[in-house]
């Protein structure tokens, strides 16, 4: 990132027309124009976060008005609570699978669509569109995709694989979202990966033909890998704290069911909030333990992409 | 933004050979990706509320225009959907005005300005980026209970507004504005804010575009924030809308009416996708490749 610096103002040679003693107009203009940004962070962001966490030591029911201090009690609960650990453990699988293979799809995309035609180009804007798509859409339509008259079954069918009702089936359900989100999210980060490979300068391709990096694998392992580190840990990091978070979808199609299949930490924070109505302490508490666990991931992920040599 | 002179003009047979493949890779991985939403305009055209197995994937068996005027008829009188939808625009609306206009200031701040405590100011912001709103969302909806805000426009607009990425794409454009320019403008003996307001921000129309694109498509899409914040209907988004649709004739999904409704909420944001295409991919570039 470039440091923050560039300033023109700073040039001694340039005489200012208000003269020494008065205030310096740049400095206040500064202030001012950053005023308004640091009022929105500091009430909706920094404000929550702390508060988050204050909450977390109370046993707090809004409804009924009871307010109690319980210090660490409620983290105790939470890492204890079964219902929690299964949330846990499966958007770790999800994690897992689906930022693995949305970010190989997503290169694979970007080095497919790497031409100037224009078949490329309106090929890649219709691959694109999932991605500026709300995802409570996606699952409307991916719920039929999956549904036992929909796509998936349909296709099968030509194989004579009998049709499954893929969203209620406890082995079937989590995967058969874990594609959903791969479909739709790996046009997103195949942009970034597009950009990346567009400042590749021109001159390195072609000192790599001279130099007899002809086949397509060496090329990879020599020019696009290398060059692709950085796009690799913004994919990466990017996707690991999106898929940390893994909401909407199951919320819309499956309520965090077939028998907790599909329950992630986000939907057992909503549910002890707004359907087991009474202690958002507890929710607050697993919040933030989320919260901790996405920033550990980030950091160390973060340290093995930059460290790694490859 | 995609020009890239990776195709040669004197191409042997291998290379040509090589080209259509990948045409032919792309164009199947397009069609791919349009069968869902080609499904979702089909079924709009349709009468039957049903899901029929083998899926009648054929575009004129069972269409009419007409049909999709009294499915468009239904929804649009179902519950208060002119009213959600309403609120969603007005809610989108508002949302990026005061995060661009507020990325801007900032933007241009962080680029351009030299203040006390600009760096520390900065990180502040960078910092935002590790706290996800979904995980302070329960302290947020806590907080606007406590305020009484719950199910009001201001509840649902501004906890949206504190945009990093708006300010990053703000400040990288600006850092790219030739210094001269606003040289000119100073020894004319303009103040800061004239220069921003006179200068400046009227070069800065592709970051403007880039960053209402990008907080128009996450506010329109929103669906965690209204459905922590609104409690009561009359204040639904379309996200909502849909959600609440797809549960109201309970386990049967009236597939028809449910993609009309579908359409109706993915279409402003993909003809802005369309329009704006360039702006929307050197926005991701600017925000990313900094």
């Amino acid at each position: 990132m470039r440091s923050v610096e560039s300033n023109i103002y700073n040039k001694e040679n340039i005489k200012v027309r208000e003269g020494k003693k008065r205030k310096d107009p740049e400095k206040v203009t500064g202030i001012i124009f950053v005023i308004p940004l640091m009022i929105f962070i500091t009430v909706f962001t920094f404000f929550p976060a702390i508060y988050s966490f204050v909450i977390s030591l109370f046993h707090y029911d809004p409804f009924f008005h009871s307010i109690y201090f319980v210090g660490i009690s409620n983290y105790v609960n939470v890492v204890k609570d079964p219902a929690f650990l299964i949330a846990l453990i499966n958007v770790l699988i999800y994690t897992a699978v689906v930022v693995t293979i949305q970010t190989f799809l997503a290169f694979g995309y970007a080095l497919l669509f790497n031409t100037a035609s224009r078949i490329s180009r309106i090929a890649r804007a219709i691959v694109f569109i999932p991605a500026v798509v709300s995802p409570v859409s996606m699952s409307i339509i991916f719920i039929w995709v999956f549904s036992n008259t929909g796509l998936v079954n349909y296709i099968l069918s030509f194989f004579g694989i009998p049709p499954h009702n893929w969203l209620f089936s406890t082995r079937y359900a989590f995967p058969a979202i874990m594609a959903m989100n791969i479909f739709t999210t790996a046009p997103y980060f195949m942009i970034v990966y597009s950009a990346g490979l567009q400042s590749i300068p021109q001159e390195v391709m072609d000192a790599a033909k001279i130099d007899g990096l002809k086949s397509g694998l060496r090329r990879f392992r020599y020019i696009y890998f290398p060059l692709m580190r950085f796009s690799t840990i913004l994919v990466v990091i990017l996707g690991l704290t999106g898929a940390m978070q893994l909401f909407d979808q199951i919320y819309v199609i499956t309520d965090g069911g077939p028998a907790r299949a599909t329950y992630v930490p986000l939907m057992y924070i909503y549910n002890r909030t707004f359907v087991y109505i009474g202690d958002i302490g507890l929710a607050a508490a697993a919040s933030f333990v989320l919260f901790v666990i996405i920033l550990v991931l980030t950091i160390t992920q973060r340290k093995v992409i930059t460290e790694r040599r490859w | 933004m995609f020009k890239s002179g990776r195709i040669k003009k004197n191409i042997n047979v291998g290379e040509a050979a090589k080209t259509y493949l990948i045409y032919a890779i792309s164009i199947i991985l397009a069609i791919v990706y349009l069968v869902p939403f080609y499904w979702t305009v089909i079924k709009a055209f349709r009468n039957s509320i049903f899901a029929n197995f083998p899926p009648n994937m054929d575009p004129l068996s069972q269409t009419s225009i007409s049909y999709f005027i009294t499915n468009l008829r239904t929804v649009w009188g179902f519950g208060d959907f002119p009213l959600w939808y309403f609120n969603s625009v007005f809610v989108s609306i508002c949302v990026v005005a005061g995060s661009v206009f507020v990325g801007m200031l900032a933007g241009y701040a962080f680029a351009r300005l030299r203040f006390p405590g600009r760096d520390y100011l900065f990180y502040a912001v960078l910092a935002t980026l590790m706290i996800p709103f979904p995980v302070i969302s329960i302290a947020s909806y806590v907080f606007m209970l406590d305020l009484n805000w719950l199910s009001t426009y201001q509840g649902l607009i501004l906890p949206q507004i504190a945009s990093a990425l708006d300010v990053f794409i703000m400040r990288q454009y600006f850092l790219t504005i030739p210094e001269e320019v606003e040289l000119a403008a100073k020894i004319d003996g303009m103040r800061p804010w004239q220069i921003f307001f006179r200068v400046s921000a009227p070069m800065a129309k592709p970051a403007i575009a880039a960053a209402t694109i990008f907080s128009f498509i996450g506010s329109w899409n929103n669906f965690l924030w209204p459905l922590m914040e609104v409690h009561s209907l009359n204040m639904f988004t379309l996200p909502l809308v849909l959600n609440f649709f797809k549960g109201a004739n309970g386990t049967q999904i009236y597939w028809n009416q449910m993609m009309t409704v579908n359409i109706l909420t993915m279409i402003p944001t993909i003809v802005i996708f369309i329009v704006f295409e360039k702006y929307f991919i050197s926005g991701i570039s600017m925000n990313y490749y900094r």
